[in-house]
C-alpha cells in the first residue's frame, strides 16, 4: 500500500482508529505502532485485542495477523518515515561493507546503487518488487553470514576506537587553544622588538643603507617564522584517516605471480627467423666489409640488428588488412579504403 | 570530385573546394593513422562556420587539432622548447604537457629543427607503457610546432636520486626493489625501441619522467634516430657526456644499440651509487674515468679499438672483475652485480642487449620488484610542484600570508 495514505489515515495521536477513543478525554492514552503493517493503535487496544496471543490487525481494511511484541513506539510522527529508517536499519545490518572494502571508488559506488536499489524497491516498491528485494536481502544474508558478522565486529571496534580519538583530540585542542593564547602575546612582543630594532638600525645606518637594513631584518624574521612553523609541524599529531583504497591490503590480496620482465610483451617477428644462427647465413659482399672492418667492427654496428630491420621492412605491411584493421575508424579511412579498392587514385584528379 | 569521400561529404562553397583540389593531399593527411593525426570528417563538420573560408585542408584539420586542446600555465623553458599544462578542450580533467617548440636556431628558420622532426617521428610509431605518448601534434601560429605529450607530473629520475637542489628536496628513499622496478621499465622501454630500431641516443636519468601511477617513462627523443644502414655514417657526438659510451668517445662511426646499453648501465649504477657513476668534465676525462672506474680498452679486450680515430687512453688499467662489482654494488646481489658488469662491458660487440638484459636472471631473483604504485615518489608531491612554479625566485615574501593561514587552520578546532 502507498506510504502517504497510509500515515495519513491512521497515524492521529488525537484518536485510536481501532476503539475510537479520544485523546481529548483519556490524557494518558499511548500510542505504539505495529512493525508489520505500520498501523498505531492505543496501548488498550493492544491489550485487549492481543494479550491472548496472535490476531488480526484491528484495523478493518489491514487483516495482517499480528502479536504484542510487533507493537513499538514510533520515534517519527510520520509513519511513513518511521517504516523506512525501520528498513534500511534493517538493510544496513546486512549490507554492511564500508569503504575500505573495496579497492575502487567505481566498485564501491556500484555497491552503494545496489544497495539503494534495492532499499528503495523494499520501501516504495509494488508487491511483487517488495518480495523480489526481500529475497534478495535473505539470500545475501544467508550467503554472507561470516563476511557479516566480521564486519559488525570491526565496526564496533572503529566505534571504540573513534571515541577514543574525539576524546583525544578534544583534549589536544583545548592544549593548543592555550597554546594560541601564550604564542599571540609572544608574537606581539616580538612585533614591538622588531619594529625597535628595525628603527634603531635605521637611525643608526646611513641613508643608502636603510634599504639594505629593512631587507636584513625582514630576511631574519622570516627565517624565524620558518623555524617556528616546522616546530610546529613536527609537533602536529599523526592524522589516522579512513580511506578508500587499502593499497597494503590489496596488494597482499593481488598476488601477479613471478615477475615478468618482458611485461608480456613478445616481439618476436612471425614471419621471419631472425635468429642468430639464421642471421649468419646472410652473406654478401656489401656485408662481408661491414663484418670484418675494424671501422664497423669496432664500433659495434651490428650486422644482424641490419639484417633483422631489413627483413622487417622487407615483409612489413603483409597479411595486414586495411579493411579489417580499420573498419571502425570511421570515415575518413573508409574513404581511403574505398578509394583503394576500386583503385581510383588521386593521380587522376591532378591532371585537371 | 565525387572520387574523393572526403571532399564530397562538405558542401563547400566552390572557392574553397579549388584550395583542397587535390585529394592526393587530402587523403594523405586523413589517412595516416598513428596517434595524434587528426580524423578530418568529424572535426570539420564541427567546425564548418568557424574558419576562414581561405583555409586549405590541412590548414583547417590543423585548427581543428588545435582547437581541441587548451595551453593552461607554462609549466618549464628549456633551450629548445617551452612546456605547457594544457588540457583536452572537451574534458578538462585529462592532462597533457604541450611541448612547443622554439625555433632557436637561424638555420631552421625554413623549416622545423631536427629535434622536433625527430621526436614526432619516432614518438609517433612507438607506443609502449615505459615510453612518453604523443597524443597530438599541431602547429601554432608562426608556425610553431607543437607536441601534445602525455602529463607526468612526478619529475624525472634524477629528482628522485639526488632530491632538487633549487628546492631544497632531499631524494627520496629507495630499496632494492625499487632499483630493481626502475630498471625493469627503463630496461622494457630500451628494448622496445631497439626492437623498432630506434636507437635513443641520450638516455640520461632526467630523461626518465615518473607518471601519476608510478610508472617510469622514457622520453625526449630529439637525438633518436633508426638504425643506419651498413655503409650510413652517424655522428659521435651524441648522449650526454657521462653516459657515454668508449666507442662514441673514441668517435665511432658505425654503432649500435650498445650505446644506449651502455647509458642504461651508468643510470644502474648511478641509481645505486646516488651519484654519478662516471661524471667526466671533459670528454678526456671522461675516457680517463671509464679507464679507471671499468679498465682500458685495449686490443686485447676490444679487437680494433685502436684504429677508431679518436683512441687514446692515459693509462692502462686491467678490466675490473665481477668481484669488484659485488663489493661496489653489493645491494644488487651477486645477479645484479652481474648484469651491471656486463652492461658495462668496453667492447660493444660483447656488450649485452636490452633483449638478453630482460633475459637475465637478476629480474627473477629476490627480492622482487616492487609494485609501480608502490615506488617511492617525489618528496613533496604534486602541490610542491604546482607551488614552486608559482613562486618567484628571488623575491623576499611578505610574511602576512603565513600568518593569516595558520589562523585559519581548520584542524585545530
Amino acid at each position: 500500500m502507498p506510504r502517504e495514505t497510509q500515515a495519513e489515515e491512521n497515524f492521529t495521536l488525537d484518536r485510536c482508529p481501532a476503539c475510537g477513543r479520544m485523546r481529548y478525554l483519556n490524557h494518558d492514552m499511548e500510542f505504539r505502532v505495529s512493525t508489520i503493517c505500520y498501523h498505531a493503535i492505543c496501548t488498550v487496544c493492544i491489550r485487549n485485542n492481543f494479550h491472548q496471543g496472535p490476531s488480526k490487525c484491528p484495523i478493518m481494511s489491514c487483516g495482517k495477523t499480528l502479536r504484542t511484541k510487533d507493537f513499538k513506539k514510533a520515534w517519527f510522527q510520520d509513519l511513513g518515515i518511521q517504516r523506512e529508517v525501520d528498513i534500511r536499519r534493517r538493510v544496513a545490518t546486512v549490507f554492511n561493507k564500508v569503504e575500505e572494502d573495496f579497492q575502487d571508488l567505481d566498485s564501491y559506488n556500484a555497491y552503494l546503487e545496489d544497495v539503494e536499489c534495492l532499499t528503495d524497491d523494499l520501501v516504495n516498491g509494488d508487491d511483487d518488487k517488495k518480495k523480489l528485494a526481500e529475497l534478495k536481502l535473505q539470500q545475501w544474508e544467508a550467503e554472507h553470514r561470516a563476511e557479516i558478522e566480521r564486519n559488525r565486529r570491526l565496526a564496533n571496534e572503529s566505534e571504540a576506537t573513534r571515541r577514543k580519538r574525539m576524546a583525544a583530540e578534544e583534549a589536544l585542542a583545548q592544549q593548543r587553544r592555550e597554546l594560541e593564547i601564550q604564542e599571540e602575546a609572544e608574537e606581539k612582543l616580538k612585533e614591538r622588538k622588531f619594529r625597535e630594532e628595525m628603527l634603531d638600525s635605521l637611525q643608526q645606518g646611513e641613508q643608502g643603507k636603510a634599504n639594505e637594513a629593512v631587507n636584513k631584518i625582514l630576511l631574519k624574521k622570516r627565517g624565524q617564522h620558518k623555524k617556528d612553523v616546522a616546530m610546529e609541524a613536527a609537533g602536529a599529531p599523526a592524522l589516522s584517516i579512513r580511506g578508500l583504497v587499502d593499497k597494503k591490503r590489496t596488494a597482499a590480496v593481488v598476488d601477479e605471480g613471478p615477475y615478468d620482465p618482458f611485461m608480456g610483451l613478445d616481439l618476436l617477428p612471425t614471419r621471419v627467423d631472425v635468429s642468430k644462427e639464421r642471421l649468419a647465413q646472410y652473406d654478401n659482399d656489401t656485408l662481408k666489409k661491414v663484418k670484418m672492418d675494424d671501422a664497423w667492427k669496432a664500433g659495434g654496428y651490428s650486422a644482424e640488428e641490419y639484417l633483422s630491420r631489413a627483413l622487417f621492412e622487407a615483409f612489413a605491411g603483409l597479411g595486414v588488412f586495411v579493411d579489417e584493421e580499420m573498419g571502425e575508424r570511421g570515415v575518413s579511412t573508409q574513404g581511403a579504403a574505398q578509394a583503394a579498392a576500386t583503385g581510383v587514385t588521386g593521380g587522376k584528379m591532378d591532371i585537371d | 570530385m565525387a572520387v574523393s569521400p572526403v571532399v564530397t561529404e562538405l558542401s563547400r562553397p566552390a572557392t574553397e573546394l579549388r584550395a583542397a583540389a587535390s585529394p592526393l593531399r587530402s587523403l594523405a593527411s586523413g589517412q595516416a593513422s598513428s596517434n595524434g593525426t587528426p580524423k578530418p570528417v568529424g572535426a570539420l563538420r564541427k567546425n564548418m562556420g568557424g574558419n576562414p573560408p581561405s583555409l586549405d585542408l590541412a590548414e583547417q584539420m590543423n585548427e581543428d587539432e588545435k582547437r581541441k586542446w587548451v595551453k593552461g600555465k607554462k609549466l618549464g623553458e628549456g633551450t629548445y622548447a617551452v612546456v605547457f599544462l594544457g588540457h583536452l578542450r572537451d574534458d578538462p580533467s585529462t592532462l597533457v604537457a604541450i611541448k612547443k617548440m622554439k625555433k632557436v636556431s637561424k638555420d631552421y628558420e625554413e623549416g622545423m629543427s631536427h629535434d622536433a622532426i625527430r621526436e614526432v617521428k619516432h614518438l609517433q610509431e612507438l607506443q609502449h607503457d615505459n615510453i612518453i605518448a604523443l597524443r597530438s601534434v599541431f602547429s601554432s601560429k608562426d608556425q610553431n610546432l607543437n607536441l601534445v605529450l602525455e602529463f607526468l607530473p612526478l619529475g624525472d629520475l634524477e629528482i628522485l636520486i639526488k632530491g632538487d637542489q633549487q628546492r631544497k628536496i632531499p631524494g627520496v628513499r629507495y630499496g632494492a626493489a625499487d632499483i630493481k622496478a626502475w630498471m625493469g621499465m627503463l630496461t622494457r622501454a630500451v628494448w622496445f625501441c631497439h626492437e623498432n630500431f630506434v636507437l635513443h641516443r641520450d638516455i640520461k636519468p632526467n630523461n626518465l619522467l615518473i607518471a601519476a601511477n608510478g610508472e617510469l617513462k622514457l622520453a625526449d627523443f630529439g637525438l633518436a634516430r633508426g638504425f643506419a644502414d651498413p655503409y650510413q655514417y652517424m655522428t659521435a657526438n651524441v648522449i650526454t657526456r657521462w653516459y657515454r659510451p668508449p666507442e662514441l668517445l673514441f668517435g665511432a662511426k658505425h654503432y649500435s644499440g650498445a650505446v644506449d646499453i651502455w647509458s642504461v648501465g651508468t643510470i644502474f649504477a648511478e641509481i645505486v651509487l646516488r651519484n654519478a657513476y662516471l661524471p667526466g668534465g671533459t670528454e678526456l676525462e671522461q675516457v680517463k674515468l671509464i679507464c679507471e672506474a671499468i679498465g682500458t680498452p685495449t686490443e686485447d679486450n676490444w679487437p680494433g679499438v685502436t684504429k677508431l680515430r679518436d683512441y687514446a687512453v692515459p693509462s692502462t688499467n686491467p678490466v675490473r672483475g665481477k668481484a669488484y662489482y659485488e663489493r661496489t654494488f653489493e645491494i644488487l646481489g651477486p645477479e645484479g652485480a652481474d648484469l651491471l658488469m656486463r652492461t658495462l662491458t668496453l667492447n660493444p660487440n660483447r656488450r649485452i642487449t636490452a633483449k638478453e638484459m630482460l633475459q637475465h636472471s637478476y629480474w627473477l631473483a629476490q627480492p622482487q620488484p616492487t609494485r609501480k604504485e608502490d615506488l617511492p615518489r617525489k618528496a613533496g608531491g604534486e602541490e610542491t610542484m604546482g607551488a614552486d612554479l608559482k613562486r618567484r625566485p628571488g623575491v623576499v615574501e611578505e610574511d602576512r600570508g603565513s600568518r593569516i593561514a595558520r589562523k585559519l587552520d581548520f584542524g585545530a578546532g
